[in-house]
């Protein structure tokens, strides 16, 4: 008896970095249950992820979340009629153990194993704030983890423009807000902090610029700015953080809105999309909007619930099927396939 | 009453049914695949060779290490996932002392050696005294020649087994005498399914026997 496409209910299970996670949904749309367990304090001590640790904390997790998922969701194992996993991009050693679980999940239930590209399920998110959103469209995936620029084609069929060489847009915020003071996570404070400053009050570096280069390098800004503020401090200057914040902010976000808009040209696309944390960002997403408007470009992105701080890969397993078209794709050896 | 076992411990894949004590089926691999991509199928076939369904399982055993960490993550993501689907009970089974439910053999002192990187092993040391294996020295981390040199010393004939001995020791060292090597150096789901079967060890049947001996090299005692 084929179930009606609106019935299906998807396990859906992500491992791809500090945060193992789960959750039940209806149909694509409708989450039954999303169960988080994080491992942020127990990373904060090293400063950063430490990858080891992460596998350790997925494999003792995995299961209680599972199954504390699957009991908030109020429905039975055998009731669920597919897996999905996000397969990467992430931690190797963290991404196996979510993909083996969902692996061998799939096998004992009798029913297919979906992989999801974490990318996507970012870009997804959209779906759930814009119902009227279809492919083809430009997405900017700016987070914690990722910065890229991806051509949805179709809802089974990306191609990555291009992404970072080195850090993520998101790690130069958490970086320079720790050296400058502002707890974490940094993101939101240097987006508040750069509304009180001048944006052009410092000459910081953009990178990559030239036209048709579609990859980001955030490392050279990031330097910049911590050596912008050792030699203020040196020299015993106060530090002037809301021209620092925006100053900064603006070298990341001219980038970005640049690059984002020569995509939409390049791949004659109409609409361009924003995900991931950084989207949160009210600098980003108001100079994006000013530039589509200008452009007459469409302009979408998610509602703040499912972008805040940082990457939120917590809120990725209710993404993970997005629209409930993504889902469609059988992974069973999880192959980034559908990407060219 | 089926068990499966899983050993992803080191660069070998294995896993193999036993039913009530019976090897039923096994398949040990040591390709250029990683785990992750072998496991699943692996298990899908080795339940089909042995005509057993999934649902008919009665429990899984697998082997806890020490051993590879990402090797070791897949075959418990994987095993806990099934066991908790299936509503089976899981019994962990420690990689060393696979090795030695492999060398069924008394008046021996049996050493199992698993790399530990660096010139370094995880050893363990066992004695088997009336169809019961105990250990001698427990497990610890040590230099390889250390562990050789230390050989020479016990007073009964030394069976060295595990990875490192086809590694670092065949034809790399010079043994001393009364040390000897065991064939099949790999840890295998066969040797976890008979430290799952040992009185004590066991959540569920089967019991009894299912030792390693299958090249007839080492007869039953
Ligand atoms: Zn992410």
């Amino acid at each position: 008896m084929e179930k009606n496409q609106e019935e299906i209910l998807t396990l859906a299970i992500e491992s791809s970095c500090d945060e193992t996670s789960a959750a039940v949904l209806r149909g694509g749309r409708e989450v039954l249950a999303n169960i988080i367990s994080t491992q942020i304090p127990v990373h904060q001590k090293f400063g950063g992820v430490v990858p080891e640790i992460a596998s350790r904390k997925h494999i003792v997790n995995i299961m209680p979340v599972i199954d504390e998922c699957i009991r908030t969701a109020g429905v039975s194992l055998k009731d669920i009629d597919q897996v999905a996993v996000t397969y990467g991009p992430g931690l190797v050693g963290a991404l196996l153990v979510g993909v083996s679980a969902a692996k061998s999940l799939a096998f004992s239930l009798g029913v297919p194993l979906i992989g999801v590209n974490h990318l996507e399920g970012h870009i997804f998110a959209n779906f759930l704030s814009t119902p009227k959103l279809e492919p083809p469209f430009m997405a900017l995936v700016v987070s914690g983890g990722h910065t890229a620029l991806v051509d949805v084609r179709g809802y089974n069929h990306f191609k990555m423009m291009g992404q970072t060489r080195d850090d993520a847009a998101g790690e130069a915020f958490d970086k320079i807000a720790r050296v400058m003071g502002l707890p974490y996570p940094g993101g939101p404070r240097i987006d508040a902090l750069a509304k009180e400053g001048n944006p052009l009050a410092i000459d910081f570096p953009q990178a990559l610029t030239e036209k048709g280069n579609f990859e980001f390098s955030f490392s050279g800004l990031k330097s910049a700015v911590l050596n912008y503020i050792n030699s203020e401090k040196m020299k015993g200057h106060e530090l002037n953080k809301p021209d620092i914040a925006a100053s900064f902010q603006h070298s990341v976000i001219e980038v970005l809105v640049g690059k984002a808009f020569q995509a939409v040209k390049e791949a004659g696309r109409d609409t361009l999309v924003l995900a991931g944390g950084v989207a949160a960002n009210s600098g980003l997403e108001s100079r994006l909007r000013e530039e589509a408007a200008k452009r007459g470009v469409n302009f979408s992105y998610p509602s703040k619930i499912l972008c805040t701080g940082q990457c939120r890969h917590d809120r990725l397993p209710r993404l993970l099927s997005g629209s409930g078209r993504p889902l469609q794709r059988p992974v069973s050896q999880c192959s980034a396939g559908a990407w060219s | 009453m089926s068990i499966l076992a899983i050993d992803t411990a080191t660069q070998v894949s294995s896993v193999a049914v036993a039913d009530e004590g019976k090897l039923s089926a096994e398949l040990t691999m040591q390709a250029r695949l990683t785990h992750s991509e072998t496991l699943m199928p692996h298990i899908e076939q080795v339940l089909r060779m042995a005509a057993v369904k999934k649902e008919e399982l009665a429990g899984i055993a697998v082997s806890i290490g020490p051993g590879s960490f990402t090797g070791l993550r897949i075959g418990l993501a994987a095993a806990k996932a099934m066991a908790y689907t299936l509503g089976l009970p899981i019994v962990g089974v420690s990689t060393l002392k696979a090795l030695a439910y492999h060398v069924p053999v008394p008046g021996v002192r049996i050493v199992s050696l698993l790399d530990a990187q660096k010139g370094n092993a995880y050893v363990e040391s066992y004695r088997w005294e009336q169809g019961t294996l105990s250990v001698v020295d427990a497990v610890e981390v040590a230099k390889v020649t250390d562990i050789v040199a230390h050989c020479a010393r016990i007073a009964e004939p030394v069976l060295l087994t595990g990875d490192v001995v086809q590694k670092k020791i065949i034809g790399k060292m010079e043994l001393p005498a009364g040390v000897m090597t065991a064939p099949g150096q790999y840890p295998d789901a066969a040797g976890s399914l008979c430290g799952h079967a040992r009185p004590g060890r066991a959540q569920s049947r089967p019991s009894g026997q299912c030792h390693g001996y299958r090249a007839g090299l080492y007869p039953p005692q």
